[in-house]
């Protein structure tokens, strides 16, 4: 049985120095405990809530009216900005633009539903096919044949200004 | 839960370890001052936690360091974190210096502990060491001038100089291989040596016991626990909220980023290097070598060597004229050399002020290829957003060709003169690491002529041209009717004059703005 603590006391016990003890004794372990809570929390939020860096919506003007025929999807190359930390990488992302004759565009990611291949337009055959899998979709992005689960991504897109541009948000 | 501890203790022995490490008998008398041991271990625990965590988003290469910090800095908890860290290194010094007053007013280094006090200077060592290398690693301005100071300062070192700078620097200039080394250091082998010198250091007290007051007081020794324990949670806890509220109120600082071509950067070090600072300027030129390797040597050497020139057993520091006095005048001359430094820092001029090329640069981003791109529904950031850490040569090159950074853009480059080059480049870095404050329409017009024209020949206040004259107090020398006539027929003014006229390259708006800005500089 290794001596404790009270080895001391017992030599000036009392009921007045058994209760300055006891309060003592309080008073450091809960400072230590609530030191210790506090820096837990704060290094805990640092740790597992990084700064989600600048993610903001943004308009991404993709073509002009002027370049797109109607009803038939023109590829795009999208650089995307996507923030990585303080790391400013940018992704190359290709849409269809699909013009309704009108004022307004369909866009389509070109990132296949099934496992993320990318799709190209057949243009005698009139549908997306996927190259990975066979994966069919028609020129609204539905799916006709394959193991796509679900259709074509669609973005939003709007059409602005004087010269028609196409915006597309990302 | 009595039994689940008994079995607990059984098999660790936990109750041992906690009767080793916390019924230390203190000696009667024991009181407040002998606290400032363990606020040293308080705030050195706070460091390397926090240290620790700020790895979790610190990248130490030149490319991202600057602003993988101040992604850091970006959440309020990443500015507490980094804040403490910094602030708490100031603390650090000051605690360090109390402690050790304690310890030579008390005698405590006299027999059987000069081991101890050895330990200890060591530890004074390594923690300066932690400052000098902890500085660069933000890869600001001030971290990088401060760097080059201190290189600069080991190739005095008699001998072995230009070595010991090699090894400091790792390549050839100071960069990839500088910060990663100083990373190295600061966040592994320091922390490493410091922790074993801590736990040397805290066995070598345990065993020679705590000195006590200088003369023995009556009464009986108590345990450390709680009596001195509380002592310590008390003074411990005022100094980590101390810490905290300097965390929280100010942002450490985080100037704008390194740039190795700035020749108007004045470098200043860390309030507690001052005295240092100040030192090497009573010693110039080949003198130089006594203020940063001699004396700072000979400083260390006595107070290593104190448990032996101050031999006696007596502690009262009544009694040891000798050391009080040595220490007090090594007191005096480090706060009287830190306080003349602080009062003779050199202050950066440029801090607050947009130059005349910065604005004029605004004004011809927005109005060239720039905001194509950099706007709310461009491909890139709006320039204001941007806060960009890159250097010159990378900004000129895409500001004259944006396919060399960004290739595949479809909008075909815009051609500028190397001034709006320069200009753009100059308004960028400002805009990265200051808003836009606003000016005046026509300043900002004066200025877009001032950064396309005007500087290629003129300086005002230090920045331009030197074939013309300066034009700091253009107004002061010239009425504005001279100033106009002068821009637009320089001939008429002086048959001779090498400068072009402008009447037919300035609209009368730009005109007015130019001339009323020249007149206003008095």
């Amino acid at each position: 049985m290794p001596p404790t603590v009270d080895s001391h006391d017992q030599r000036a016990p009392g009921p007045e120095a058994q209760g300055r003890r006891r309060a003592l004794a309080i008073l450091v372990n809960t400072t230590v405990a609530i030191i210790g809570g506090a820096f837990s929390a704060l290094l805990g939020v640092f740790a597992v809530r990084p700064a989600r860096g600048a993610v903001r919506e943004r308009w991404i003007r993709a073509a002009t009216l002027g370049e797109l025929t109607a009803n038939v999807p023109v590829p795009r190359v999208l650089s995307v900005p996507r923030p990585d930390g303080w790391y400013k990488a940018r992704a190359r992302e290709t849409v269809f633009l699909v013009w309704n004759g009108q004022r307004e565009v369909k866009v389509f990611s070109a990132t296949c539903s099934h496992l993320g291949c990318q799709v190209l337009w057949d243009g005698e055959g009139k549908r997306f096919r996927c190259p990975c899998h066979g994966g069919v979709y028609d020129a609204q992005g539905q799916v006709l044949d394959g193991p796509p689960p679900r259709p074509l991504t669609t973005l939003d897109a709007k059409v602005e200004g004087t010269d028609e541009s196409v915006l597309v948000r990302v | 839960m009595g039994r689940l501890l008994a079995w607990l203790d059984l098999r660790t022995r936990y109750q041992t370890a906690r009767h080793v490490l916390l019924d230390e008998e203190i000696p009667a008398g024991t009181g407040w001052v002998f606290t400032l041991g363990s606020v040293l271990l308080g705030l050195l625990s706070i460091q390397l936690l926090t240290g620790a965590f700020l790895t979790l988003y610190y990248a130490p290469t030149p490319d991202h360091a600057y602003e993988s910090v101040r992604f850091i800095d970006s959440t309020a908890a990443g500015r507490i974190v980094r804040g403490l860290h910094h602030f708490g290194a100031s603390f650090i010094v000051v605690f360090l210096v109390l402690h050790m007053l304690r310890v030579i007013v008390f005698g405590s280094y006299k027999p059987p502990r000069e081991l101890t006090w050895l330990s200890g200077l060591a530890l004074m060592g390594l923690v300066l060491g932690f400052a000098l290398t902890g500085y660069l690693l933000p890869w600001d301005q001030r971290a990088y001038w401060a760097t080059v100071v201190t290189i600069n300062i080991s190739k005095l070192a008699p001998g072995a100089g230009e070595f010991v700078a090699g090894v400091l620097q790792g390549g050839s200039t100071i960069g990839a291989l500088t910060l990663t080394r100083w990373y190295s250091a600061h966040v592994i082998i320091l922390p490493a040596l410091l922790v074993s010198l801590i736990v040397g250091h805290l066995i070598l007290m345990r065993l020679q016991g705590s000195s006590g007051p200088v003369r023995a007081k009556a009464g009986r020794p108590f345990p450390f626990y709680p009596y001195q324990a509380a002592r310590d949670t008390v003074v411990v806890s005022v100094v980590l909220l101390a810490v905290l509220f300097f965390a929280w109120q100010g942002t450490p600082p985080l100037e704008g980023p390194a740039d190795p071509t700035d020749a108007n950067y004045i470098p200043r070090p860390e309030w507690y290097f001052l005295g240092l600072f100040q030192l090497l300027k009573y010693f110039p030129g080949k003198w130089e070598v006594v203020g940063a390797i001699i004396v700072p040597t000979l400083v260390g050497a006595v107070l290593a060597l104190l448990p032996w020139i101050d031999r006696g057993p007596e502690r009262d520091p009544r009694r040891r004229p000798l050391v009080m006095g040595l220490v007090s005048i090594g007191l005096i001359g480090v706060v009287a050399l830190t306080t003349l430094g602080w009062r003779d820092r050199p202050v950066n001029a440029d801090a607050g002020r947009w130059t005349m090329r910065e604005i004029g640069g605004r004004a011809i981003a927005a109005s060239g290829g720039c905001v194509k791109c950099h706007s709310d529904t461009g491909m890139a950031d709006p320039l204001e957003t941007l806060a960009l850490s890159r250097g010159t040569e990378w900004i000129a090159g895409h500001a004259t060709d944006p396919e060399m950074i960004a290739p595949g853009l479809r909008e075909p480059p815009t051609v500028r003169s190397e001034r709006e080059v320069a200009a753009i480049v100059a308004y960028v870095r400002r805009v990265s690491r200051q808003p836009y404050p606003g000016f005046d329409p026509q300043l900002e017009t004066a200025a877009r002529v001032w950064a396309r024209y005007c500087v290629g020949c003129h300086v005002i206040e230090g920045d331009g041209g030197k074939d013309g004259p300066e034009l700091t107090h253009a107004g002061s020398k010239h009425k504005p009717d001279e100033l106009r006539l002068q821009i637009t027929d320089p001939e008429a003014v002086n048959p001779a004059a090498d400068m072009p006229s402008f009447s037919d390259r300035l609209s009368p708006e730009q005109l007015d703005a130019i001339v009323a800005y020249l007149a206003a500089r008095k």
